[in-house]
C-alpha cells in the first residue's frame, strides 16, 4: 500500500496509495462523493449505489465504494448524468421510508434528501408507500430502539456488529422490499446483543438510536460535545460526551483515534449516568456521634489536618497511611502520593493495583526491567497467535476484544485459552486448556518442557538477550525436566495432546501475544505464573518486537497511570525506587526539600496497611476513591482492622460499603468533571476533560489533597491547573519527560517519552530490556500444591471474576439504568455434576461459607463452564459480598491476595 | 425423535444449517420450527441467533407458524394458470373450509400458493408434502383429500 499513484478526479490531480479505496481518496481530499452504505471501518458493501462514478476506459456506472485506485486512473465525481442518477436512487430509496425525524440523532440520508431538493414532494417521482408496507418496530433492547422504517438496508449495522465488533448478532428477515433487520429470533433484547451500540454510532439513518435521554435530545441546537476518556476499564476508549443543560445525555466513540477508533463497549456508550445520579456526594460530611452531619468545607478539611498532625505527633511519622485511586487522574494521584510523602512523611502509600496485577508488574519488573504491557492493544489484530491466560477480555476488556477477534476471524489467526472456566472468549478460540485451579505453573512449566524436548529456543535470542545466556537456559532445562505431558496431565487435568499442540502454535508463531490477567495473577503463586510465561517467552525469542510480547490489561481506567506517577510503596515516579537516594535527593530539589524529609525506607502495602492498622500501628487513614470494604480480601477481617483506626477519611463520590467507617467524607468530582490524564493498559497517555459541573460543593481530589497539605502546614506546590502539575509529573519521571498537555490535544502518547519531539513508544524491549544490564532474566519456579485446598468440609474451591456489566464494586456501574437492565443480580456457577451430587437446582438460594466467613441467598446457575469441584461466583454485588469468603494469605513477592482459589461449601 | 437427536444426525458445520432445519421442520407433527429447534440449532452450529432466524425467514418453504399435518402446495406459475388452476384452488378452497395460508381447524391441512413446480407439461400441479400430483381436475383433488383424510396418521 505504500507506493503512490497519480490519479485525477475531476481534473483535480491526486496521489494516494495504490489499492486504497477510491471513494475514500475522493473523501480525503475533499470531495462530498454522496454514500450512504459505505463506513471507513467496513468492507465496502455497494449497496446504495450513491457513490457512482464513471473511470475513462470503463464502462457504466461504477459504485467508487468498490473500486481501488491505480495508476493514472481518470474519474469523473461529478456531471450532470452523474448527479441525476443519485437523485433517481435517493427518490426511489425515499418512497420506502418513513422521513419524519425528531432530531434526537445524526441523519446523513436526511442531509441527502435535502442536498438533492427531494424535501419538496414536487421533485419526486415516487409516491410514498412505507406505511403500506407494514414495517415493525422493535423496542425490546434495554439500550436501542430500532424502526424498520428509518432502515435502508444499507449492512452498516450488521457489518459494524461482525467485522468491527465480532459478534455478528444482526441479520436481515424476509426479502425484498419488506426485508429488515432482525436481533435474534425477531425480539433484540432476547438476542446475543450485549449492548455496545456500534450499530447506532454507525446508522446513517437513525434506524438504530441510544433509548436514554433520547426526548432530550435535539442535536442540531444546545448541544456541546467533549472530548474525553472511559471512566471504566484500562482500554482508555476515547469518547465524546455529548452535553445538553449541563448533563450528560449520550456517549459516542471517537472515530479514527487510538486506541478504539469509535469502538465503545455497554459501559463507555450506556454508563454515564451514574455522574448525574441523586445519590451523589454534594457535601463534605463530619460523623458526629456516630451520624454524618454536613459540614463546610473550611471545618472538614481543619477537623482532617488536626487529625492527622495529632496522630502523627502522638504516634509517629508511621502511623498514617493512604489509599490512593485507579479511578482518578495522574494529577490526582501525583499530588496523593506527594502528600503522603512529603506531609505524613513515609511510603504507606498504595492502592487497588495490589489486588490486581501486582504480581504481573513484579514479575516483570524484576525479568524486563518494565511492568507494563509491552505492546499496543492494536496489535492484537494482526498478530497470528494469542496466549490468554486467566483474561475474561470479552467482559473485562471489551474493546481490546474486537482487536482479538478480528485477528481470528478475518485473518485466520489462533487463539490459545487458559482458563478453568468458559470465557466468552472460548467460541472463537483454536484451543482451550482448562487446567484445575491454581496448577497454573505446572501447566506453563510443561509447555516450557515441550517447546525444549521439541527444539523450538531460540538459541541466538537466548544467547543475545538473556542474562547468563544457554547457561541460565539450562538450569531452566533441568528445572522442566520432570514436568512430563504424564506428570502435568496428573496435575492439571489438561490432556496432554492440547498442551503439547499450544506449546508448539505459541513457539512457532511469528508474532504472538500473551494477554494474561487476573486468573493468573491473583493467586498466592501469581509472581510465579508470570515467571513462567516469561520464561517461556525469553526462551521462544517472542518479545521485542510489534506483536510479540507480554500484555496484563489493566482493569481500571487508571491502574497503570497511578504506578506510573509513583503511588507505590516501593516506587517513585517512573517506576525509581524509594530506597535508591540518589533519585529522592534528584525529587528532593524539584519538590523544594531538604533530601532528609523524603524517608528512604519501603512503605506498606495495600493488604498490609489493614494488617497494621489491626495490629494498631497505623492510626489514621486516607482513602481516595476506594472501596476496602467491598474489594479486600478476607473482609471480615478488614472490617475489624478498619474499625480499629483512630481516624479515617473517605474522599469518594457515593456513599460506599466503606464510607460508613470513615469519620469524615469529602465529596469528590466524577470523571466527567475533571480536568487531567489517566495512562491506559498500553501506556499511552489520554486527556480527560471536564465536561459538567460537579453537584454541589464537590471538588476536584487534588484540589482536595493540596488543602490538606497546606492546612498541615506543608503545601504541596502553587498549581493554577492540571497541567502544572502534569509538567512536574514530567519532571520526576523520566518516562513522561516528553510529554506535555500540549501534545496530548488529538491523540495519546505512549511512555516512555523521554523528550519533547520523542514520538513516544508502541512496542517496548525492542533493542533491551530496562533492567539495568539490559538482558532479560529467567525465574525458574518449581510448581506448589496450594495451602488451601478441598476438603471434607469445604469441598469447593471458589473462582472470583467479573462480568460486562458490572464495574468492580460496582458503585458506578450500578447507578445506570442501561446496565442493570442487562445484569443486577449475584449468582454462583456450579457444575451439573455437583448439582446432581449435592442436590442443587438451577436458580435455588444457597448460602456459600468459607474458613472466614459466609454469605448467603445466592442464586445457583448450572453450567457446565466450570470444573466439577469448582465454583465461580462474580465479586460486584454488595449483597453477595464473595470476599467475605476469600483469604488474606499473600504472595510472597508482589503481596497480592489469591481472590481466585478459596475452599468453600455450599449450604441450603 | 427430540430436537437434540435430529440435529445430531448432522455434523456441525455451518454448510449444514439446511439440512437441519428441513429435518427439523418434517419431524415437527404441525411442520414448523419452533424456537426452541432454531435455538438448539444456532448453538449447534456456533451461529447466532439471527442468522439461523434469517436464513428460516427467507425460504418460504419454512414456517414459523404451526401448520397442517399435510401443506397442499398448488402451482400458480402461468402454465397451471392458463390451465385453470383456479378452479383447482376453489375446489381446494370449498373442500377444506380454509383460503391459501390458512390451516383446517382439525388441524390436518394447510392450503399455500407454490411458484412453478416444473410439472408444466401435465399442468395443472400441487405438491402435498413431498408428493407431486398432475393433471389436477376436481375428481382427483377430491380423492386426494379423501386419501389423506383417511391417512390421518402418518
Amino acid at each position: 500500500m505504500s507506493k503512490l499513484v497519480n490519479l485525477t478526479i475531476d481534473d483535480k490531480k491526486i496521489s494516494a496509495p495504490e489499492g486504497a479505496n477510491l471513494l475514500q481518496v475522493a473523501k480525503d481530499n475533499g470531495m462530498a462523493i454522496p454514500h450512504l452504505c459505505y463506513h471507513k471501518k467496513l468492507s465496502p458493501t455497494g449497496a446504495c449505489r450513491l457513490c457512482i462514478v464513471k473511470i475513462k476506459g470503463q464502462r457504466g456506472l461504477l459504485a467508487s465504494c468498490a473500486v481501488q485506485v491505480s495508476e493514472g486512473m481518470e474519474v469523473t465525481a461529478f456531471d450532470d448524468e452523474l448527479e441525476e442518477a443519485r437523485k433517481y436512487l435517493l427518490d426511489y430509496l425515499l418512497c420506502e421510508h418513513d422521513e419524519s425525524y425528531d432530531g434526537s440523532h445524526p441523519d446523513e440520508f436526511r442531509e441527502l434528501i435535502f442536498r438533492y431538493g427531494l424535501d419538496k414532494k414536487e421533485n419526486r417521482l415516487f409516491p410514498s408507500i412505507w406505511k403500506e408496507l407494514g414495517y415493525p418496530k422493535d423496542e425490546s433492547s434495554p439500550v436501542l430502539s430500532y424502526d424498520a422504517a428509518k432502515c435502508i438496508k444499507c449492512f452498516r449495522c450488521i457489518k459494524a456488529c461482525d467485522e468491527v465488533q465480532g459478534k455478528n448478532v444482526l441479520s436481515f428477515t424476509n426479502r425484498g422490499i419488506i426485508s429488515y433487520i432482525v436481533g435474534g429470533f425477531d425480539k433484540w433484547g432476547e438476542s446475543e446483543c450485549d449492548g455496545c451500540g456500534e450499530c447506532i454510532q454507525l446508522c446513517p439513518t437513525g434506524a438504530i438510536v441510544e433509548k436514554p435521554h433520547r426526548s432530550e435530545i435535539k442535536i442540531e441546537n444546545g448541544i456541546c460535545r467533549v472530548r474525553t476518556t472511559c471512566p471504566y476499564c484500562g482500554v482508555g476508549c476515547q469518547l465524546e460526551l455529548m452535553v445538553r443543560n449541563g448533563k450528560i445525555v449520550r456517549s459516542n466513540g471517537v472515530e479514527g483515534v487510538s486506541p478504539n477508533d469509535g469502538r465503545l463497549c455497554v459501559k463507555g456508550r450506556f454508563g454515564y449516568d451514574y455522574v448525574q445520579h441523586p445519590d451523589r456526594l454534594t457535601t463534605p460530611l463530619i460523623k458526629k456521634d456516630g451520624k454524618f452531619v454536613e459540614a463546610s468545607w473550611d471545618e472538614a478539611l481543619d477537623l482532617v489536618a488536626r487529625k492527622f498532625t495529632e496522630i502523627k505527633e502522638t504516634y509517629g511519622r508511621k502511623a498514617l497511611a493512604g489509599y490512593a485511586s485507579a479511578k482518578t487522574t495522574n494529577e490526582d494521584n501525583y499530588l496523593f502520593m506527594k502528600l503522603v510523602r512529603t506531609v505524613f512523611g513515609n511510603n504507606n502509600v498504595d492502592y487497588c493495583t495490589r489486588l490486581c496485577h501486582a504480581s504481573t508488574v513484579t514479575a516483570m519488573l524484576r525479568s524486563l526491567g518494565d511492568g507494563a504491557g509491552s505492546n499496543s492493544i492494536e496489535d492484537y489484530a494482526h498478530s497470528d497467535c494469542m496466549l490468554v491466560t486467566g483474561n475474561n477480555m470479552i467482559e473485562t476488556h471489551p474493546v481490546t476484544a474486537t482487536y482479538v477477534k478480528y485477528a481470528v476471524q478475518r485473518h485466520g489467526s489462533k487463539i490459545i485459552i487458559i482458563d478453568p472456566r468458559w470465557t466468552p472468549l472460548v467460541k472463537d478460540a483454536h484451543i482451550w486448556l482448562q487446567p484445575r485451579l491454581g496448577t497454573d505453573v505446572a501447566l506453563l512449566n510443561g509447555m516450557i518442557r515441550v517447546i525444549i524436548s521439541e527444539g523450538l529456543i531460540k538459541k541466538d535470542f537466548i544467547e543475545k538477550r538473556v542474562d547468563g545466556g544457554m547457561k541460565a537456559f539450562e538450569s531452566l532445562k533441568a528445572l522442566a525436566e520432570k514436568y512430563t505431558p504424564e506428570y502435568v496431565e496428573e496435575v492439571t487435568g489438561v490432556a496432554a495432546p492440547l498442551m503439547e499442540e499450544a506449546a508448539r502454535i505459541y513457539a512457532g508463531a511469528e508474532r504472538p501475544l500473551i494477554a494474561t490477567g487476573m486468573g493468573c495473577s491473583q493467586q498466592v503463586t501469581g509472581t510465579h505464573n508470570v515467571f513462567c510465561l516469561i520464561n517461556m517467552m525469553l526462551i521462544t525469542g517472542q518479545i521485542g518486537r510489534p506483536g510479540a510480547g507480554l500484555n496484563p490489561p489493566r482493569g481500571q481506567n487508571n491502574v497503570q497511570g497511578v504506578s506510573d506517577v509513583g503511588a507505590s510503596p516501593f516506587t517513585y515516579p517512573g517506576y525509581i525506587s524509594v530506597e535508591d537516594a540518589e533519585n529522592r535527593r534528584r525529587v528532593a530539589g524539584i519538590w523544594g526539600l531538604p533530601f532528609g524529609e523524603l524517608d528512604g525506607e519501603k512503605g506498606l502495602s495495600t493488604v498490609e496497611i489493614m494488617q497494621a492498622a489491626y495490629e494498631r500501628e497505623i492510626r489514621g487513614m486516607y482513602i481516595m476513591g476506594e472501596n476496602p470494604m467491598l474489594t479486600d480480601p478476607n473482609l471480615n477481617h478488614t472490617e475489624e482492622a478498619i474499625k480499629k483506626l483512630e481516624f479515617l477519611v473517605v474522599q469518594d463520590i457515593f456513599h460506599t460499603e466503606t464510607t460508613p467507617f470513615a469519620d469524615v467524607i469529602l465529596p469528590a468530582t466524577a470523571f466527567a468533571e475533571s480536568e487531567g490524564t489517566y495512562v491506559n493498559s498500553d501506556r499511552r497517555v489520554l486527556r480527560v476533560r471536564k465536561a459538567v459541573d460537579p453537584p454541589g460543593q464537590a471538588r476536584q481530589d487534588w484540589e482536595i489533597i493540596a488543602e490538606i497539605a497546606k492546612r498541615m502546614g506543608k503545601p504541596l506546590g502553587n498549581y493554577q491547573h492540571e497541567s502544572d502539575i502534569w509538567d512536574e509529573i514530567a519532571q520526576t519521571a523520566p518516562i513522561f519527560a516528553g510529554i506535555s498537555y500540549d501534545r496530548l490535544e488529538y491523540h495519546g502518547i505512549q511512555w516512555p517519552c523521554p523528550a519533547k519531539g520523542h514520538p513516544g513508544t508502541a512496542t517496548l524491549f525492542e533493542e533491551r530490556f530496562n533492567t539495568p544490564n539490559g538482558l532479560g532474566k529467567l525465574h525458574p519456579v518449581e510448581y506448589a500444591g496450594q495451602s488451601e485446598k478441598a476438603d471434607k468440609d469445604y469441598p469447593f474451591i471458589l473462582n472470583t471474576g467479573r462480568i460486562l456489566y458490572q464495574y468492580h464494586s460496582s458503585t458506578m456501574s450500578r447507578r445506570n439504568k442501561s446496565l442493570t437492565d442487562f445484569a443486577n443480580e449475584a449468582y454462583v456457577l456450579m457444575h451439573p455434576g455437583d448439582a446432581l451430587k449435592y442436590g442443587f437446582s438451577d436458580g435455588q438460594k444457597v448460602h456459600i461459607a468459607s474458613r472466614r466467613g459466609e454469605i448467603s441467598n445466592i442464586r445457583v446457575q448450572i453450567s457446565d463452564g466450570v470444573l466439577q469441584g469448582e465454583l465461580f461466583m462474580p465479586f460486584h454485588y454488595s449483597e453477595a459480598p464473595v470476599n467475605r469468603l476469600t483469604r488474606d494469605e499473600l504472595d510472597p513477592y508482589s503481596k497480592i491476595a489469591p481472590f481466585k482459589l478459596s475452599a468453600v461449601r455450599v449450604g441450603r | 425423535m427430540s430436537i437434540e437427536e435430529i440435529i445430531k444426525q448432522f455434523e456441525p458445520v455451518q454448510h449444514n444449517l439446511l439440512n437441519i432445519l428441513h429435518a427439523l421442520q418434517d419431524r415437527h407433527p404441525q411442520n414448523c420450527l419452533t424456537e426452541q429447534a432454531l435455538d438448539e440449532t444456532a448453538r449447534y452450529l456456533k451461529l447466532t441467533k439471527s442468522s439461523v432466524y434469517g436464513v428460516a425467514k427467507y425460504y418460504t418453504m419454512f414456517s414459523l407458524e404451526p401448520r397442517g399435518r399435510y401443506i397442499i402446495r398448488l402451482c400458480v406459475s402461468p402454465v397451471c394458470e392458463l390451465l385453470k388452476a383456479n378452479q383447482i384452488m376453489a375446489v381446494l378452497e370449498k373442500n377444506l373450509g380454509i383460503r391459501a395460508g390458512e390451516t383446517t381447524s382439525d388441524g390436518l391441512f394447510t392450503l399455500e400458493l407454490s411458484e412453478c413446480l416444473g410439472q408444466c407439461q401435465e399442468a395443472p400441479s400441487m405438491m402435498v408434502n413431498n408428493e407431486v400430483y398432475n393433471g389436477l381436475g376436481e375428481e382427483e383433488v377430491q380423492r386426494v383429500l379423501v386419501r389423506m383424510r383417511r391417512r390421518k396418521k402418518k
